[in-house]
This record gives structure tokens, C-alpha cells and sequence, in this order.
């Protein structure tokens, strides 16, 4: 069976605020989001190699405990941050969006007790860890595929919502909501690429963290250098080859673009694979002088990460450009609305800064 | 309509009442707690307290892991939920309060900060700082509260936004403030409620009964706040007469254990106010009980209310839009319906397209053996009934959109509950009752005797041959009755129940019971 896709239509309210705002604020807080993300699956897969390591490396247990303690604060950020661009999102592409939730009711629904269980077990691990004694790693690591799985759901519904061609036969085979998207062959590389990544950027995160504690603690310090260092080099490289993958794994129209078809996109894949490939030699450099700055690796940390945020925007408009038909959308600019938003958001942001800098500088 | 159904067994608006219930019981703990631990460490640290002060240390670990944890996820969850089994109204929503919601999110990213910095900030922060941090934190929840608070009450009311579509006119619709009244008494009751759960595993000592009193004062003051903004709510919730609330035929029942619960709390709730000293486990876990059930109570009703609506007046809860009623009059439903399995053609498998039918305009709100479930009434119908039945939905009870299908697709639908109905329904054997039970498969499903649609009056007086032939005369009196098709069997129970009710006066004064004789 292959039925004609099924595209709702777009909302009878207009749009609150011209798209092009909207898609500014997805990109924006989505990428906040996959920072957050990253701390937070990073953190408890690097804790966890640490901990396997802590007879080997000195210190090792150490480093695993403090990122342990920091994870319900990662939780926290992922979770906050990710409900800003759930909005944009909705508002922008809220008719695949809403179709492909559906369809995957279950496993989208089972996103939230998923995520509560996890959270606990952050907390669990970051309050009471030490009490843990040998259930403290497999708890850790429970809480750590728990994680990855609730990627892995997310990665489903980004997927299936661009591919209304895939509907019907999913939806009306189990209208009870027991679908995955896995018969899509983008699902595992994207994931994994989304995965490899966490951990990539959350050893960057972690060796930034060691250099703002070389003062109190230059063993420790140095320690998280090394480890998230190579977190960071050789996931990259192992991304090189998952993107690849991912890559050949896109629609053939998709793909076509990337490889020449479209000025736009050939030029981002391109400056994507040259910004990997400089992480990963300077990630390397540093690792070997200790004394050499992060600021080099950080910045082209952040300019691959945009870029590949860019890139997936890219052939997200692409692949739905087809459905999204040529009628203009109506809109009605709240105006008003969209001040306030922006001055408490202002305002949100130094309330906040002003609340952790009192506590950063209270120390211990 | 424009988007798939999630087939749920238990039904989405169970499962959305499961979800909302477990987040609002925690989420305004989470404003109201915020300025109780606030307001509470202050006057410790006035008094000079230590005891107090680790009371309040303790409980703001528990505030902490209750509130952040589950409280602000099952927040994410009820949204997940709704998009789920209402995708239409969401989206609705995210159109027309999108900035409502990223609002709410300002104080959101503000308020979990501040839980986070208040709790790592005990032994860190200078006192000053510590308790402007949790001030922070209450006003920003509060805040978050009073945001939300406009978005879920345009729900029910959207006011003037019907006609003029400004976000401030349905933000601050009709029950905007006695509904923040009422969550604000709910925040505080929680507040005091929680703290006195806690509180039972305290060691006796002076500062376990002052807290034990303070909290009960908490508890009662929200009672009383409560009470008020309920009686403001019900003057002001325009669907709120006796004779809505016997459309719905549970409702009366509900709102009158929500009066008797409230009181029941006040009275519980003196007694750690009086006898501190005695107050226990079993008194909180009774409290906390009664205090679930009035919340659930109250939420019930406002969700019944909201029938058969999700955006009062504009989105009824199959997800078409009341403006779009017209094209369905005129082109039947099929033609407007997206998600039709084009497997199931309506000439060679009538059946299974119907079932497409009931998949997207009756499942939202029905399931076949759970909540709302139909297949216990179809086992009472043979055909004609439920073909007569099915054009007059909306004059049904229990406020459903009309049925607009072609004869063709009624048809089909009929077919599709005939596949749902089982074996025909036994009836009680004694004659009262099976009288009783004949009554309510027919009459009783769109009049009660007394309160909605009444009839004891119309019918007073008439002799049993009066009756029968008005039975056949029904659709004559007006197209929203079917035509009275039973068997003759049935026919005669029926007859027995309405001579009874001929002869028999009023007994409870109209309005009182409007739903108790038909159930
Ligand atoms: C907005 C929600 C809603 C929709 C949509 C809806 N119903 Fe109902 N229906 C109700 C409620 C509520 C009742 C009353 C339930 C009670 O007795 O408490 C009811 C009652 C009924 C009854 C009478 C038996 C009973 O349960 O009381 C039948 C038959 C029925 N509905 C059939 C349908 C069919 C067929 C459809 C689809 C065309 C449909 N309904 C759509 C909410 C809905
Ligand atoms: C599908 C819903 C429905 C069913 C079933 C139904 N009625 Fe009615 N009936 C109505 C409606 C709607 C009216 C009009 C009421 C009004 O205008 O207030 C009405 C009006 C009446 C009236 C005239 C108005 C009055 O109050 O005197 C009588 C008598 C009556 N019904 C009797 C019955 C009897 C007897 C039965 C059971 C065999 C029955 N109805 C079943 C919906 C229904
Ligand atoms: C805490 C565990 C979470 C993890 C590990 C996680 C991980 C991810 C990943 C890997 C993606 C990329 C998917 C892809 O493009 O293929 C993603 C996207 C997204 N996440 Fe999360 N997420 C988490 C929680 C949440 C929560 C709770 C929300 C919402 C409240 C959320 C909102 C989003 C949104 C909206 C996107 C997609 C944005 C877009 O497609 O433009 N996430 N997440």
C-alpha cells in the first residue's frame, strides 16, 4: 500500500508573529537546548567511564562524583530549555508536528514518566551517591540509557514529522499510537550522530569546567581536562564517520542538494565537515599541551554546532517544502505581546544571572 | 477532523484527567510552598529558631525533589497529553496565546532557577540574600500561575474573544480573576496541607506544634478563601444553572460531595489547629484524602462543564470548529473527515467505514466498555432505535456536537455500533426496576423527571392509554425526539414507569436532584 499522504491544514488562527521571527526563536533556543542536552548526556556517560576507570585513574571517582552531583542541574536546564523551542516548533510546523505526535503516541507519551524516573535517578545519584555503594554505577548507568532512549524518541518524531508519506500506512495499520519511525533509515544514524555528539561536546563542557577549577583543585582540574578533551576528539571522529552514514541515509532529493544541487547547503555541509575536522585536530593539540588555551577549540566547538543546527534546519525545509504548499500564511503580529515576551525574557536573564553569581562567589 | 485520533481503550479524556489532576495537586504546592518555606524561614530566623529553621531546611528538600522533579514535568506531560488526544486545540492555543505561553516560560526559567540557587544557597547565601531569592522565586511562580490561569480559563470562557478576537479580551475573560482566586486558595491550602504531612514525622518538640498550628491556619485560611471564589466562580460560569448541570447527568451528584467535602476539611483541619499536640498520621492522611477528592471534585466538574467543547464556542472536541458546522449540513461529515482509511470503502464494507466515522467524531469523548462507554446502552437498541437515536445527538444529556452524516453515513455508523453491541441487555426482573431501567435507555437519556427537561408535570394526570399513544406520537412534538420504536415488551415496562410518574406528585423540589431519579 502506498496511499497519498495526508497533510492537515494549517491552523484557521492566524500566526501571532511573522514566521521568519518564529524560526529565529526555534533555531536560537533549540540550539540552548542541545547545549543543555549535552552537558547532561555527556556528563553521565563521561561520569560513567570514569567510574569504570576510577581503579586505573587516580582522582577518577572523584571527577565522576562532582559531574554526578551537577546532573539534576543539566535536567533542569534540558528540560526548561526545551519546552521554548517545543513552542516555536508548534507554531511553526505544528501540522506535521501534531500529526507525527499521533501517530507515535505511545512512545512520544512515554517521554514524560521516562523522564521523570530519570530525573529521580539524577537526583539520587547527585544526593545520595555515595551511600549507593556497588549500585551506584548501574544506577548511573540505567539513568544514562534512559536518556539516550528519550533521544532516541525524539529523534523519531523529528523524523517521522517530515514524512507525511509515511502516515498512513504506520497510522492506519495501529491507530493505537504503538509506531515508531524506525523503518526510516535516517532514524539511527541521526541518532547516533545525535549521541556521539552529546558526549563530544559534553567533554568540552567538562574540560572548560576543569580550567575554572585549576585554582582549587589542579589535580582534579587536570584530570577533566584530559578526559573530556578526548571525549571531544575522538567522538568527533567517530561522528565523521556516523554523519557520513547519516548523509547517504537521507532522501534522494535531500541528499542531491547537499552534494551540489544547492549552492546553500553544499556550502554548509562543507564548512561543517571542515569545522569537525579542525575540532578534531585541536582538540588533540590541547590535549597534549596543558597549558594551551580552550578558547580556539571552544569557538570552532560552537561554530560546528551551529552549523549543524543550520544543516538539519536546511533539509527539515526541504523535505517539508513539498507539503507545506505555496498559500501565504496568515498572520496578525501581536505586537505588544511580543515586547513583553522580550523584556521579561530580559529581564528573566539577569534576575538569574544576578541569583548564580551570588552563589558562585559565596563558594563553598 | 484535520487530525489522526489516538484510539486510546481507556479513553483520552480519562487519560488527560489522570495527568492534569496529579500536575495541579502538585503544581500549586509549588507556589504555594514557595512562600511558605519563604515566609516560614523568615520567621524563624526572626525568632532565632534553629529547631524551625531545620524544619524549614527539610521541607524545602522535599519542596525541592516534589515540585521539580514531578511537578514541573508532569506540567510538560499534561501538554504532551492534550496535543495528543486534542491536537486542534493545541494548536488553536499555540495561534492564538503563543505569547501568552512564552511568557509563562520568562517565569518558568526564572522560578526554576530560583528553587535550584534557594536550595543550594542554604549554608552559602548571607540570610538576606537567601530569603530574597525565595521571595523571587514565589512571585515568579504566582506569576507563572496567574499567566496560565488566562490561557485555561479562555478555554471555557473565552468571552469576547468569540467575537473580537484580542488575546486580552479572552486572557481576562469572565472567569479569569475568580479563578486565580480560587488557584491562589488552592496554592495555599497545599502549602499547608503538605507541610502538615511532614510535619507528623517530626520530632515532638515546641517547634512541631507551632508548625502543626501554623499550618492548620494555612489550611483553613485557604478554605475560607476558597469557598468564597467557588461561590464568585459559580455566579460569574455562565453554563452553571441547575438546568446545564442536569445535562449532565453525574454533575449534580458530583457538586454536592464537593460542598460536603469542603466542609468535611474544614472540620478536619481544626483539629491540628486545636490539638496540635495530637495531630498524626492518620489525620493527615485523612485530610490529604478529602483534600484530593474535592480537587479532583472540582476539576471534574469544570471538565464536564467544558462539554462539548474544548474552546468554548468555537472548537468542539472532535476538533472541528463551529464555523465549519455549516459545510459538514451540507456535505456530510466523510467529505470533511482527513483521516479515513481508504481501505475501508463505505459500499463494500459499510461496517468498517462507519468505524472510521466513530474513530474520529464520537471516540474523543467515548470508548466502547471503559469511561463513557456505549456498548452497555447499544445492548438495550435494535437498529431502528439507534438510527433514530443518531441524528438527534445534541438533544442527548451529556452536551455532544450534533451528527451532521448523510443518511449513507448514519448507516454505516449504525453498522458500526451494531458490530459493538453484544448480546442484547438482561433487565431486571423485578417490575419497579425493570420499569425504571426502560425508562432510562429511552425517555431518560434526554429528560429527567424533575430538574432537565422535566416531564412529571407534562405528563401528570394522563391514563395509561394517554401515554401509549403520546409514545407514538413523540417526533411530532418535536424533531429532537426520535420516534418510539421498542419492542412491546420493553414498550410496557416503559408504560409502567411513566403511569407511575403520571400519578405521583413532585416529591423533591425541582432542581435538588436533577440527575438522581434517571441513574
Ligand atoms: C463532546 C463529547 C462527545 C462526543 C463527541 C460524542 N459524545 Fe455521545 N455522549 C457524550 C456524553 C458526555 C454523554 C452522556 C454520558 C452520560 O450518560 O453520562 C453521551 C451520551 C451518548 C449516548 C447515550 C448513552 C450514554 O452513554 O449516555 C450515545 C448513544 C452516544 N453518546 C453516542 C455518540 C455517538 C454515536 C457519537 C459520535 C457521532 C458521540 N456520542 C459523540 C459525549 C460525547
Ligand atoms: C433524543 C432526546 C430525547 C428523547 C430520547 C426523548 N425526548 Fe422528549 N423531548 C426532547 C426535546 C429536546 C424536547 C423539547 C424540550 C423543550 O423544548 O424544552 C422534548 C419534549 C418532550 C415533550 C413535550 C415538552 C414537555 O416538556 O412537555 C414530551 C411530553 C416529551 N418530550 C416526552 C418524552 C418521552 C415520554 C420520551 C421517552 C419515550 C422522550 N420524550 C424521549 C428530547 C428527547
Ligand atoms: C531530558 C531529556 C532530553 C533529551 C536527551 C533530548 C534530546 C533531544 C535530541 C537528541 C533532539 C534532536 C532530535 C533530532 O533532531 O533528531 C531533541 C530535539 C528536541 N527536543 Fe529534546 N530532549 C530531552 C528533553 C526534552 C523535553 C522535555 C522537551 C520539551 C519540553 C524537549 C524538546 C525538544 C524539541 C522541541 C526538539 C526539536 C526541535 C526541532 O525539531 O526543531 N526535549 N531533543
Amino acid at each position: 500500500m502506498n496511499p497519498t499522504p495526508i497533510v492537515p491544514t494549517p491552523d484557521a488562527l492566524p500566526l501571532p508573529a511573522p514566521a521568519a521571527l518564529l524560526h529565529v526563536l526555534l533555531l536560537l533556543t533549540f540550539t540552548l537546548h542541545l547545549v543543555a542536552m549535552n552537558a547532561l548526556v555527556g556528563g553521565a556517560v563521561l561520569a560513567l567511564w570514569l567510574r569504570g576507570r576510577a581503579g586505573a585513574v587516580r582522582g577518577a571517582a572523584d571527577v565522576a562524583g562532582r559531574i554526578g552531583k551537577a546532573l539534576p542541574v543539566c535536567v533542569a536546564a534540558t528540560v526548561t530549555l526545551g519546552v521554548a523551542p517545543l513552542l516555536f516548533l508548534q507554531a511553526l510546523h505544528g501540522r506535521f508536528f501534531f500529526a507525527a505526535s499521533v501517530i507515535m503516541a505511545w512512545p512520544w507519551f512515554s517521554l514524560i514518566p521516562l523522564l521523570i524516573v530519570a530525573y529521580y535517578g539524577a537526583y539520587l545519584e547527585s544526593f545520595r551517591g555515595a551511600r549507593l555503594a556497588g549500585w551506584r554505577a548501574p544506577l548511573l548507568a540505567a539513568t544514562a540509557a534512559i536518556f539516550a532512549l528519550i533521544a532516541l524518541i525524539q529523534v523519531n518524531n523529528a523524523t517521522l514529522l517530515l514524512r507525511p508519506d509515511r502516515w498512513p500506512t504506520l497510522y492506519f495499520g495501529n491507530p493505537r499510537g504503538a509506531n515508531w519511525n524506525l523503518g526510516d533509515p535516517q532514524v539511527v544514524p541521526r541518532w547516533l550522530h545525535a549521541l556521539s555528539g552529546a558526549v563530544a561536546i559534553g567533554g568540552l563542557l567538562l574540560a572548560l569546567w576543569g580550567k575554572a577549577r585549576r585554582g582549587s583543585d589542579p589535580e582534579g582540574a587536570r584530570l577533566m581536562r584530559r578526559v573530556g578533551l578526548g571525549a571531544l576528539g575522538w567522538l568527533t571522529m567517530a561522528n565523521v564517520a556516523v554523519g557520513l552514514w547519516f548523509l547517504l541515509a537521507l532522501e534522494r532529493d535531500v541528499l542531491r542538494r547537499f552534494m551540489g544541487g544547492s549552492g546553500h547547503a553544499t556550502g554548509l555541509l562543507a564548512l561543517g565537515v571542515v569545522s569537525a575536522l579542525a575540532l578534531i585536530a585541536l582538540a588533540a593539540r590541547a590535549r597534549r599541551r596543558d597549558q594551551a588555551s580552550l578558547t580556539p577549540v571552544t569557538v570552532v566547538a560552537a561554530l560546528t554546532m551551529i552549523v549543524m543546527v543550520l544543516t538539519r534546519d536546511f533539509a527539515r525545509q526541504t523535505q517539508l517544502a513539498e507539503h507545506v504548499g505555496s498559500l501565504p500564511v496568515a498572520v496578525a503580529t501581536q505586537s505588544v505581546n511580543i515586547a513583553l515576551f522580550a523584556l521579561l525574557l530580559v529581564a528573566a536573564i539577569a534576575i538569574v544571572w544576578w541569583m548564580v553569581r551570588r552563589l558562585a562567589r559565596a563558594g563553598r | 477532523m484535520n487530525y489522526p485520533v489516538w484510539e486510546l481503550a481507556m479513553g483520552g479524556g480519562a487519560l488527560i484527567a489522570v495527568v492534569s489532576i496529579l500536575h495541579v495537586f502538585v503544581s500549586h504546592f509549588a507556589v504555594g510552598g514557595g512562600l511558605w518555606l519563604v515566609v516560614t524561614e523568615s520567621v524563624a530566623r526572626r525568632r532565632r529558631d534553629a529547631q524551625l529553621l531545620d524544619v524549614v531546611r527539610a521541607h524545602s528538600r522535599f519542596f525541592l525533589l516534589l515540585t521539580l522533579v514531578f511537578g514541573a514535568i508532569t506540567g510538560v506531560g499534561i501538554w504532551f497529553t492534550i496535543a495528543l488526544v486534542s491536537p486542534s486545540a493545541v494548536s488553536a492555543l499555540i495561534h492564538a496565546y503563543l505569547w501568552g505561553w512564552a511568557i509563562e516560560w520568562t517565569f518558568f526559567v526564572i522560578e526554576i532557577a530560583a528553587a535550584m540557587v534557594y536550595w543550594y544557597g542554604w549554608d552559602r547565601l548571607d540570610r538576606r540574600v537567601h530569603l530574597v531569592v525565595g521571595w523571587i522565586y514565589f512571585v515568579a511562580a504566582w506569576a507563572s500561575l496567574a499567566v496560565i490561569n488566562g490561557i485555561v480559563t479562555f478555554m471555557l470562557t473565552p468571552g469576547e474573544w468569540l467575537e473580537n478576537r484580542s488575546f486580552w479580551a479572552g486572557f481576562f475573560n469572565p472567569t479569569y480573576f475568580p479563578s486565580l482566586t480560587a488557584r491562589t486558595a488552592l496554592a495555599l491550602g497545599q502549602a499547608g496541607l503538605f507541610a502538615l504531612i511532614t510535619a507528623t514525622a517530626l520530632p515532638r518538640t515546641t517547634a512541631r506544634a507551632w508548625c502543626v498550628r501554623w499550618n492548620a491556619a494555612w489550611v483553613l485560611a485557604a478554605l475560607l478563601l476558597g469557598s468564597a471564589a467557588g461561590i464568585w466562580y459559580r455566579g460569574v460560569f455562565p453554563g452553571w444553572s441547575d438546568a446545564v448541570l442536569g445535562a449532565i447527568p453525574i454533575l449534580p451528584l458530583v457538586a454536592r460531595w464537593l460542598v460536603v467535602g469542603v466542609a468535611a476539611m474544614i472540620l478536619l483541619a481544626l483539629w491540628p489547629l486545636l490539638l496540635p499536640a495530637r495531630w498524626n498520621r492518620l489525620g493527615a492522611a485523612l485530610l490529604a484524602t478529602a483534600g484530593l477528592l474535592v480537587f479532583a471534585a472540582g476539576e471534574w466538574t469544570r471538565e464536564a462543564g467544558r462539554k462539548p467543547y474544548t474552546i468554548h464556542g468555537y472548537l468542539y472536541s472532535t476538533g472541528l470548529r463551529v464555523e465549519q458546522e455549516e459545510h459538514l449540513v451540507a456535505d456530510g461529515v466523510a467529505a470533511h473527515t482527513k483521516w479515513l482509511d481508504p481501505r475501508a470503502r463505505p459500499a463494500e464494507n459499510p461496517a468498517a467505514f462507519g468505524g472510521e466515522l466513530y474513530r474520529n467524531h464520537c471516540a474523543c469523548c467515548h470508548t466502547r466498555d471503559g469511561y463513557n462507554g456505549l456498548r452497555p446502552w447499544l445492548a438495550h437498541w435494535d437498529d431502528a432505535t439507534v438510527r433514530n437515536l443518531l441524528p438527534r445527538l445534541q438533544h442527548v444529556r451529556g452536551l455532544m456536537p450534533a451528527w451532521h452524516g448523510t443518511p449513507a453515513e448514519t448507516e454505516a455508523l449504525a453498522a458500526h455500533l451494531r458490530t459493538m453491541r453484544s448480546a442484547a441487555a438482561a433487565m431486571p426482573t423485578a417490575p419497579a426496576a425493570a420499569a425504571r431501567e426502560a425508562w432510562r435507555v429511552s425517555c431518560g437519556l434526554c429528560h429527567t423527571t424533575d430538574g432537565f427537561r422535566p416531564l412529571r408535570e407534562s405528563l401528570s394526570g394522563l391514563s395509561r392509554a394517554e401515554l401509549s399513544a403520546l409514545l407514538d406520537t413523540l417526533h411530532e412534538l418535536t424533531d429532537a425526539m426520535p420516534p418510539y420504536a421498542a419492542a412491546p415488551a420493553q414498550r410496557q415496562r416503559l408504560l409502567d414507569q411513566l403511569v407511575a410518574l403520571a400519578a405521583a406528585p413532585a416529591v423533591a423540589p425541582v432542581g435538588a436532584a436533577p440527575g438522581g431519579d434517571a441513574r
